[in-house]
Order: C-alpha cells, then sequence, then structure tokens
C-alpha cells in the first residue's frame, strides 16, 4: 500500500489513575492511518477504543496520561509534523482540535446545546476555523446544512436542537465537525443510539463527505455490520490493544485472531434456526493489573501455553494484513477457526 | 404565548381575590378585645359602638363586599391603631421605597459579585479560587447571619467613619446594610451557579464544543454558563422581590425606616386595615415574582413554551 500516511501511531501508552490505583488502559498501540481511508476499529465496550482517539485530541479525562510511544499527525499543509503526545499547553491543542481533527460523539440527542440555535453552533464552527466573516460564515453553515442533506437550511438555521430528530440531530453534528475542515474525523459510534434506518443513511452520509471533503475518517463501532458496510480496513481492539488489522475483507474473509473468530461467531446468522447465538465466555482482564501474555488467551479455550506466558508481537499474514497471536508462529499447532468462521471464509454468509 | 400570559394574569388575580378574602375573614376571627386598649373597663354598649364605628357589626360577606369596592377605588382603608386614622396607603407610601431601594441595591450586588464569584469557581474548580469561594460560602451558611451582621455593623460603622443612626440621604449610610443583605444571596448564588455549571461541564454537548476547537473559556462562558443560568433564573424575580420586602433584623439593626418587620407589629395591634394593606402587597410580590420566573425561564430557555399544552408538541 503507498499510501501517504496522515497519523502514525507507535507503541502508545495511556494510563489512568483512579483511587491510587494506575489503569493501563491502552497497551502500546502501533496503527497508521492513511490519507482518505476510512478506517474502523471495533471492540466491546471498555477495549479502549474512544480512549485511543481521544488521546489525539487532548481530550483525555484529568487522571489520563499518555505514558509512552508516540503518535504523529503529519496532515497539515501549512506546517511541520505534530507529535501529538508531546502537546501539553491547551493554547497548542486548540489548533489541533477542529482544526487538524474533529470528532463526532455518539448521542447525537445530547451532543448540542439545548439552547442556541444549531446555525449558530455549526457557525462557532466556522467562525473558529475560517477566517470569514460573519455573513461568509453564515453563508457557508448553509451550504454545511445543505452537504449533511438537511432540506430547508434558511429555515432551519433558525431552529433549536429540540426541533429536530435524533438522525437529525446527528447530521448537524456533522455538519459541525465539517465547519471545522479539519483533515482527520474521528466518528465515536455514531450511529449507536440511532435506529437501523437512520443508521445506514448517516453512514451514507459519512462515506459521501469523506469523498467531498478529503478526509480520513476514524470510525469507532461494536457492531461489525456497520463496519462491512463502510469501512476500508479494520482494527480489532482487545484489552487496550490492537489484536488484529487489516482489510476489510482480511478481517471478514480471513480472520486470524481467536478474538476475531470469537467476535465473527457471536454475529447472527441469517438461516440458522433453533441454536443459541454464540458468545464469548468469561469477561475482558481487569485493567488495573499486569497482562501477562496474550490478553485474550484467558477466554479462549483452543489457547496455547506459550498465550499465558509470552505476549504475541504482531505477524504479517499479507501485506495490509497482520495479527498479535502465536498461532501464526511457524512453530504454533494447526488450529482450525470455528465453523462459524470457515463458514464466512467458503460461502460468506455476510 | 400572549394568550398565555393573559390566563395567567386572569389566575393570578384570582389568586390575590382568594388570598385576601381568606386573610380577611380569618381577622374577623379574632377576639374583639384587642381593638380596644382599655377594653376591661369598657360597657358593652361602648363596646358596640365601637366594633359599629369599625364596620364589624355587618355580616361577613357584606364587609368583604365593601372592602373590595373599596380596593377597585385604591382605597386602602384608614388605620385605627398603628397610627390613628392616617391612610394605609400613605404609611405604606413612606416605607416602601425605602425598603426596596435597600433590596434593589443589594440584589444588584448579589448578582454582580455572586455570578462571576461561582462562574470563576467552577471554571478554575478545585484551585486556589475555588477553595477560597467555598470557605466564604460555607461560613456564610454555617455561621447565623445575626452573628456576622453585628460584627459587620460594629466594625463597619468605625471604619466607614458613619454614626449609628441611619441617614437617609446620605449614600455611606447604606453602604453597609446594603452589604449585609447581599452576603447570604452572594453565597446563595455563587453555591448554585458552580454547582449547576459542573453539571453541565460534563455533559455532551460541552464536550463536542471542546472538540469543535473552542477554548476552555470560551465554552465556559458561550455554552455552560447559559445552560447552567436556566435552572437558577427562575428564582431570581422572587428572591430580588422578597428582599424589597425589606429584611426586619437588618431594617432593626440600623433603625432604617423600612417595612421589615412592619406585618409582625400591625397584627400585634389588631390593626386589620394595616394587615390587609400589606398582606395585598406581600401577595402582589409573591404572584408577580413567580409570574416573572416562569417568563425569565421562557426568555431563556427555548425549550419551555407556555402556550402549549403538556404533551402536545
Amino acid at each position: 500500500m503507498n499510501q501517504e500516511k496522515i497519523l502514525e501511531v507507535n507503541d502508545l501508552d495511556i494510563k489512568f489513575e483512579l483511587r491510587g490505583k494506575t489503569l493501563h488502559a491502552i497497551r502500546g498501540i502501533s496503527l497508521d492511518l492513511y490519507k482518505g481511508e476510512i478506517l474502523a476499529i471495533v471492540g466491546e465496550s471498555g477495549s479502549g477504543k474512544s480512549v485511543f482517539t481521544k488521546s489525539f485530541m487532548g481530550l483525555l479525562e484529568r487522571n489520563g496520561y499518555v505514558d509512552g510511544g508516540s503518535a504523529v499527525y503529519s496532515g497539515a499543509e501549512d506546517r511541520e509534523n505534530v507529535e501529538l503526545t508531546a502537546v501539553k499547553r491547551e493554547k497548542d491543542w486548540l489548533k489541533i482540535r477542529g482544526h487538524e481533527i474533529a470528532m463526532i460523539m455518539q448521542d447525537p440527542m445530547t451532543s448540542l446545546s439545548p439552547l442556541k440555535t444549531i446555525g449558530v453552533q455549526i457557525m462557532e464552527a466556522v467562525l473558529l476555523h475560517q477566517k470569514v466573516g460573519h455573513s461568509e460564515a453564515k453563508k457557508r453553515t448553509l451550504k454545511y446544512l445543505m452537504d449533511v442533506g438537511i432540506q430547508d437550511p434558511e429555515k432551519r438555521f433558525d431552529q433549536y436542537p429540540h426541533e429536530f430528530s435524533g438522525g437529525m440531530r446527528q447530521r448537524v453534528v456533522i455538519a459541525i465537525a465539517i465547519a471545522c475542515n479539519p483533515q482527520i474525523l474521528i466518528c465515536d459510534e455514531p450511529t449507536t443510539a440511532l435506529d437501523v434506518t437512520i443508521q445506514a443513511q448517516i453512514l451514507d452520509l459519512i462515506k459521501e463527505l469523506r469523498h467531498k471533503y478529503r478526509l480520513s475518517v476514524i470510525l469507532i463501532t461494536h457492531d461489525l455490520g456497520v463496519v462491512a458496510n463502510i469501512a476500508d480496513r479494520v482494527a480489532v481492539m482487545y484489552a487496550g490493544d490492537i489484536v488484529e488489522i487489516g482489510t476489510c475483507e482480511d478481517i471478514f474473509y480471513d480472520a486470524r485472531h481467536p478474538y476475531t473468530w470469537a467476535l465473527l461467531s457471536s454475529l447472527p446468522q441469517v438461516g440458522v434456526k433453533g441454536t443459541d447465538l454464540f458468545s464469548i465466555p468469561g469477561t475482558p482482564p481487569n485493567l488495573y493489573t499486569e497482562i501477562k501474555g496474550d490478553a485474550f488467551a484467558p477466554r479462549n479455550p483452543q489457547a496455547l501455553k506459550i498465550d499465558f506466558v509470552k505476549r504475541p508481537p504482531y505477524f504479517e499474514v499479507s501485506p495490509t494484513h497482520k495479527a498479535k497471536t502465536w498461532l501464526l508462529d511457524p512453530r504454533a499447532p494447526k488450529v482450525d477457526p470455528p465453523p462459524v468462521v470457515s463458514k464466512i471464509r467458503n460461502g460468506g454468509l455476510l | 404565548m400572549l394568550k398565555y400570559l393573559g390566563k395567567r394574569i386572569a389566575r393570578s388575580f384570582l389568586t390575590l381575590i382568594i388570598i385576601l378574602t381568606a386573610v380577611f375573614c380569618l381577622l374577623r376571627l379574632m377576639p374583639i378585645e384587642g381593638y380596644f386598649q382599655n377594653f376591661d373597663k369598657m360597657t358593652p354598649q361602648q363596646i358596640q359602638v365601637g366594633l359599629k364605628e369599625m364596620g364589624l357589626t355587618d355580616p361577613l360577606p357584606v364587609q368583604v363586599i365593601r372592602f373590595f369596592k373599596d380596593l377597585l377605588q385604591g382605597d386602602l382603608g384608614v388605620s385605627r391603631i398603628y397610627r390613628s386614622n392616617v391612610p394605609v396607603s400613605d404609611i405604606l407610601k413612606d416605607k416602601v421605597p425605602v425598603s426596596v431601594k435597600l433590596g434593589v441595591w443589594s440584589m444588584a450586588l448579589s448578582l454582580l459579585v455572586g455570578l462571576p464569584m461561582g462562574a470563576l469557581m467552577a471554571r478554575y474548580k478545585y484551585r486556589w479560587f475555588d477553595k477560597i469561594g467555598t470557605l466564604f460560602i460555607v461560613c456564610i451558611q454555617a455561621v447565623p447571619a445575626a452573628v456576622y451582621f453585628l460584627y459587620i455593623q460594629l466594625y463597619g460603622t468605625k471604619l466607614m467613619g458613619v454614626g449609628l443612626l441611619f441617614q437617609i440621604n446620605d449614600p455611606k449610610y447604606w453602604v453597609l446594610p446594603v452589604l449585609s443583605m447581599s452576603l447570604g444571596n452572594i453565597a446563595f448564588y455563587g453555591m448554585w451557579l458552580r454547582r449547576y455549571m459542573v453539571d453541565e461541564s460534563n455533559k455532551d454537548y460541552v464536550k463536542l464544543a471542546k472538540a469543535k476547537g473552542m477554548s476552555e473559556g470560551g465554552v465556559m462562558f458561550k455554552h455552560i454558563f447559559r445552560n447552567a443560568f436556566v435552572p437558577l433564573a427562575q428564582y431570581i424575580p422572587t428572591a430580588f422581590l422578597n428582599t424589597v420586602i425589606g429584611s426586619i433584623y437588618i431594617e432593626s439593626l440600623y433603625s432604617i425606616p423600612g417595612m421589615g418587620g412592619l406585618l409582625v407589629t400591625v397584627i400585634k395591634k389588631h390593626d386589620n386595615t394595616m394587615v390587609q394593606g400589606i398582606v395585598l402587597l406581600y401577595a402582589c410580590v409573591g404572584v408577580l415574582g413567580l409570574l416573572l420566573g416562569d417568563l425569565l425561564m421562557v426568555l431563556l430557555d427555548p425549550r419551555i413554551s407556555l402556550g402549549k399544552k403538556e404533551g402536545d408538541r
């Protein structure tokens, strides 16, 4: 893949101090984001998806801090690459937030200030990041409203959030993010709070805007259906680490990590009747204690002995596809993926 | 909106009428001894004549209707005992402006100091400003007002170089009473604004505002403050009008000729017309305060529309 990188994360560690204990939320993640792609990060609740992306914007909670590694942002046109982990002052973050990296939150019902018209809220972003006057800002705001698919923007401009439905509000939130004119758009579970028909519309909108505004998108989700729909590449996250990363096809049709297998197995299958839906046994590991070996091993019935002793490195499956599992080591015994995964592989049940 | 307002005002009038009628009837249940200073020595005839003079021998409904008729003509009646034969409105005319002036100044001071204090405390949460503010609030809330009122008077009068006797036309003499009256409200506004702002600052829209690159001060001022102010706004008119009614303690401490404590005095003295007049004033103030509070909420929060019925969306 000879695409240009816009964000390069290496061995990033994030920790939280909670009541005298240290929570190791992100355990040495390395990840590249390429220009113009949609990268999906999937994982269960508490795997650190949000924390990981928030750290790019300096939006970690007060007790959280980066404890090592680097995250280099190279998308700025008019300035040098920025080492995001070294940005400390609020003033410097303001040059990144919105301006370079913008974010869409999960719940559109609470993401907008109830007391201001949506026009004003979008315009705030325009005025902050585009050097234009008031009337031009309004003109652009109306255009953004059109772009995100809101009819009759002139009238909508002066309406308050409570006069919009959930899906419409999410469109407004997206308009705010776009109005910042960013390079990277982080979508933190943008469709979780919406009903299914609206979800599809919002995903289409994100796809469309990505081309129109040349955005690189990081999409956080726990919904594999969403991923299959929209993502170019998928990163599977477990216990603060990315255990497998590859193109959409790599992950769905050629998954290698037992955790990815487990995730795929727990997808509801069409045409399968009378059998219980698969669920992964056990609970995610306690991040307060140090994790030895493969974090998923205790929940993996086919775990190898080495999984409990040594943390696996990345093994490359193909130039686009790598996974952190000892199964890929040449010396490992052959372990077959669960039947559902093989089925997907062969017949394409998705 | 206008329709709602009309309805609301009509209802306020109804409330006033009910309050006045109830108070009027209750006053008539009081023992008649109180109307006369030397009741023990009076003959039954004298008592009857006295009562008749005051119009107390007529049937109750007739009295009530007469009262409201007079009221409509702007006649509050004549004080009999508190100040013999002086119209009630004249007595109040002298006293009300003094209390109002005291109230307006103290309210202005509490808002001008209390709100910025609360906002800054929220902005610099857990930093030194917040800690000092909290200390101040705790002291004001925990120490009985009477105690620090006394200290303010004791040291304040020396510091300001003013005498103990209140001079109504000298602005210097207003400083200490206004300050004393404000302290409690400053603490109140500071405490609640801080609390509401801290609550708001954890909400999603604040995170989005930050994520779009707004500075922390900008978010505080443009988003958090407005949202935090809404629940507080409702109480401001009532609090304001309560202050205007006057403070018994402060007015007596500085011997300010306001109307604080007047109601208690005239009830004790059995001066029915005075009681009626003051109750009317207080009731108006209360009803008006609630109405203004609701209107202020509507102005500040677009989600609240008073015109519509519940569930009518």
